[in-house]
């Protein structure tokens, strides 16, 4: 019964979505305290590569690789983040795009080490690993009702929206205390930040880093979901594209980012057709939603009203 | 003594825009600094917070020489300014303007916050507590959840200082604080500062509206070309000569034609 609502493909989609959730709010967090950063694909290549290549060569388990890709990345953040101070706006974008570029002809050209443009394969798997495990504690996926691929794609699933009610939950908590009004203050004034006291470096660099955190953390959990990875997979279309969830979805709240990842990653699944024409369509639409909504579909009024609106609910009929 | 301007220049490019000015103000003043337009008072201010550094000079704040040291360390001290063109914050409400104020009196972290730990709990309480006593004294406690975009002109102005305020300074810089207010809202401001003044701090006030300054301040410093022309109690500088010259006589022109 459960077996035959639960497709393997459809759950990919769903952890792709899930991936690309915390790739948007790695740009969310960094914009949120007025840093335009175009480094996540590169930061996500860099958790990505980290984590395949500890667990291939250290055998550490997935769950160690996953947590030094992320670190790594957020090493690599803050020594990139402090000289991204001296830049600002459209000149940081570029900045960091070239960044990402560079990683990637890294990854490239160190083939004794990246195995270059050809990428790594046998990555191990989260879903197959959990497989495993659990066949060797004596549990079996058909007890259930599901084969193990289904098994597999579930527990991935699972995992990763876990995870993501865990990253929103403290990206949320966050933006709601100190820190949270220390990033917006110097997003809106950093001249008047830096006057009220705020050390401006260090909430700068920190959302940077943070923004990097989370990227190399998805390019990680992206390594062991596919397993397989190659450079052309963190290149500068896959740093645009994720710019483009946070700024379709609205880049001033959360739920932006969350809406605008799931919803540009659906589209090209749900209508076959267009997949091909995904680059144009990303184009048309930032066009469009730069002259009519510049702040994306998503903003902070929005959500007041369907609060509002719900509250009204209550109280009305 | 609260504040040592020792001989401080400054100089943009080629233009000079402070000439060897020095004076000190005293812990409890109400100090002015007047001058015509362009005289270079904002400038000593963006000295004082070292949003620039000067050419030469030093600025002693309670004995410490604060020369150079970064924006917000200056803050922490306990030196906060307001601004001549207003510079809210302003797509955060009125109260979270003035919380940010209290940021560096104030010290959670990532983790704290995150997982709101009891310390953090009682820190953003007074925090919000301590800001919303500002804003009832700035009488602003009506419009706390109103974004600052969306206040009038003088309200804003009065929440510049509540926001400063909430930074706890012992010496609080004011640039400008009456203009575009109407006679009612100046009146209110001189309440404003004078209860200021009662809460210990030293005020050092730039302004053009004579009547304000003469009634406000305890001793005024007159800048014209980036020079200091006269030093004195508000009727010492308005007897004196040269500042009527440059300046006050200056005025009355103006309000003539
Ligand atoms: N950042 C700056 N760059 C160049 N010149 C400046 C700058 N700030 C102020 N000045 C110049 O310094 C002089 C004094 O300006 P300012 O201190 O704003 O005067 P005031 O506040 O007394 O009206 C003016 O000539 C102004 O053009
Ligand atoms: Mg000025």
């Amino acid at each position: 019964m459960l077996g035959e609502l639960l497709n393997p493909y459809q759950l990919q989609i769903a952890s792709f979505v899930l991936i690309n959730i915390i790739l948007a709010i790695s740009v969310y967090v960094t914009l949120s305290s007025g840093q335009l950063s175009l480094g996540s694909a590169g930061f996500m290549g860099i958790g990505a590569y980290t984590s395949a290549l500890v667990t291939i060569h250290f055998e550490f388990p997935i769950i160690v690789g996953v947590l030094v890709g992320a670190v790594v990345a957020g090493i690599l953040g803050i020594l990139i983040g402090i000289p991204a101070l001296r830049l600002s706006g459209v000149y940081l974008a570029i900045a960091t795009l070239g960044l990402g570029e560079v990683i990637r002809v890294i990854f490239v050209n160190w083939e004794s080490l990246t195995n270059g443009a050809v990428g790594i394969s046998n990555i191990p798997q989260i879903g197959r690993e959990i497989v495993f495990t659990t066949r060797d504690l004596g549990f079996n996926a058909t007890s259930l009702g599901l084969q193990n691929n289904q098994f597999a794609s579930l527990s991935v699933f699972l995992i990763l929206f876990v995870l993501n009610i865990f990253i929103i939950w403290f990206i949320v908590r966050q933006k709601n205390s100190r820190v949270g009004r220390a990033f917006s203050a110097i997003q809106l004034d950093e001249k008047a930040a830096e006057s009220m006291g705020i050390n401006v470096t260090y909430y700068k660099v920190l959302s940077f880093a943070q923004g990097a955190v989370l990227a190399g953390l998805a390019g990680a959990l992206f390594a062991h979901v596919m397993g397989y990875i190659s450079p052309s997979d963190f290149a500068y279309h896959r740093a645009v594209e994720i710019l483009i969830f946070t700024v379709f979805g609205g880049s001033e709240v959360i739920v932006g980012s969350v809406f605008g990842a799931a919803f540009l990653t659906l589209m090209p699944e749900v209508l076959r057709f267009i997949s091909e024409y995904r680059y144009i369509i990303y184009g048309v639409l930032l066009v469009i939603l730069m002259a009519v909504r510049p702040q994306g579909i998503i903003d902070a009024n929005i959500l007041k009203r369907l609060k509002r609106s719900k509250g009204g609910d209550v109280h009305g009929s | 003594m609260v504040l040592k301007i020792n001989h401080i220049s400054k100089n943009f490019g080629g233009i000079s825009a402070l000439t060897d000015v020095s004076f000190s103000i005293n812990e409890g003043e109400i100090y002015g600094l007047i001058g015509p337009n362009g005289a270079g008072k904002t400038t000593m201010f963006n000295l004082i917070t070292n949003i620039f550094s000067p050419s030469s000079g030093e600025i002693i704040f309670k004995e410490d020489n604060i020369t150079g040291i970064k924006p917000h360390k200056i803050t922490e001290k306990g030196i906060c300014r307001t601004y001549q063109n207003i510079r809210l914050f302003s797509q955060m409400s009125a109260l979270e303007n003035v919380m940010v104020g209290g940021h560096c009196r104030s010290e959670s972290g990532v983790m704290r916050s995150v997982f709101r730990t009891r310390y953090q709990r009682s820190e953003e309480k007074t925090l919000k507590e301590n800001a919303e006593e500002l804003l009832e004294i700035v009488g602003l406690i009506k419009y706390k959840d109103v974004l600052a975009e969306n206040l009038a002109y003088g309200q804003q102005r009065r929440l510049e200082i509540a926001r400063a305020l909430a930074s706890d300074p012992s010496l609080l810089l004011l640039d400008e604080p009456a203009a575009g207010m109407n006679e009612n809202e100046t009146d209110s401001l001189f309440d404003l500062i004078k209860q200021v003044q009662a809460r210990g701090i030293t005020v050092l006030i730039i302004e053009h509206d004579m009547p304000l300054v003469m009634k406000l301040c305890d001793r005024i410093t007159v800048l014209n070309f980036g020079e200091k022309l006269a030093e004195g109690t508000p009727l010492e500088i308005q007897n004196n000569e040269a500042v009527i010259e440059a300046y006050l006589g200056k005025e009355e022109e103006d309000d003539i034609a």
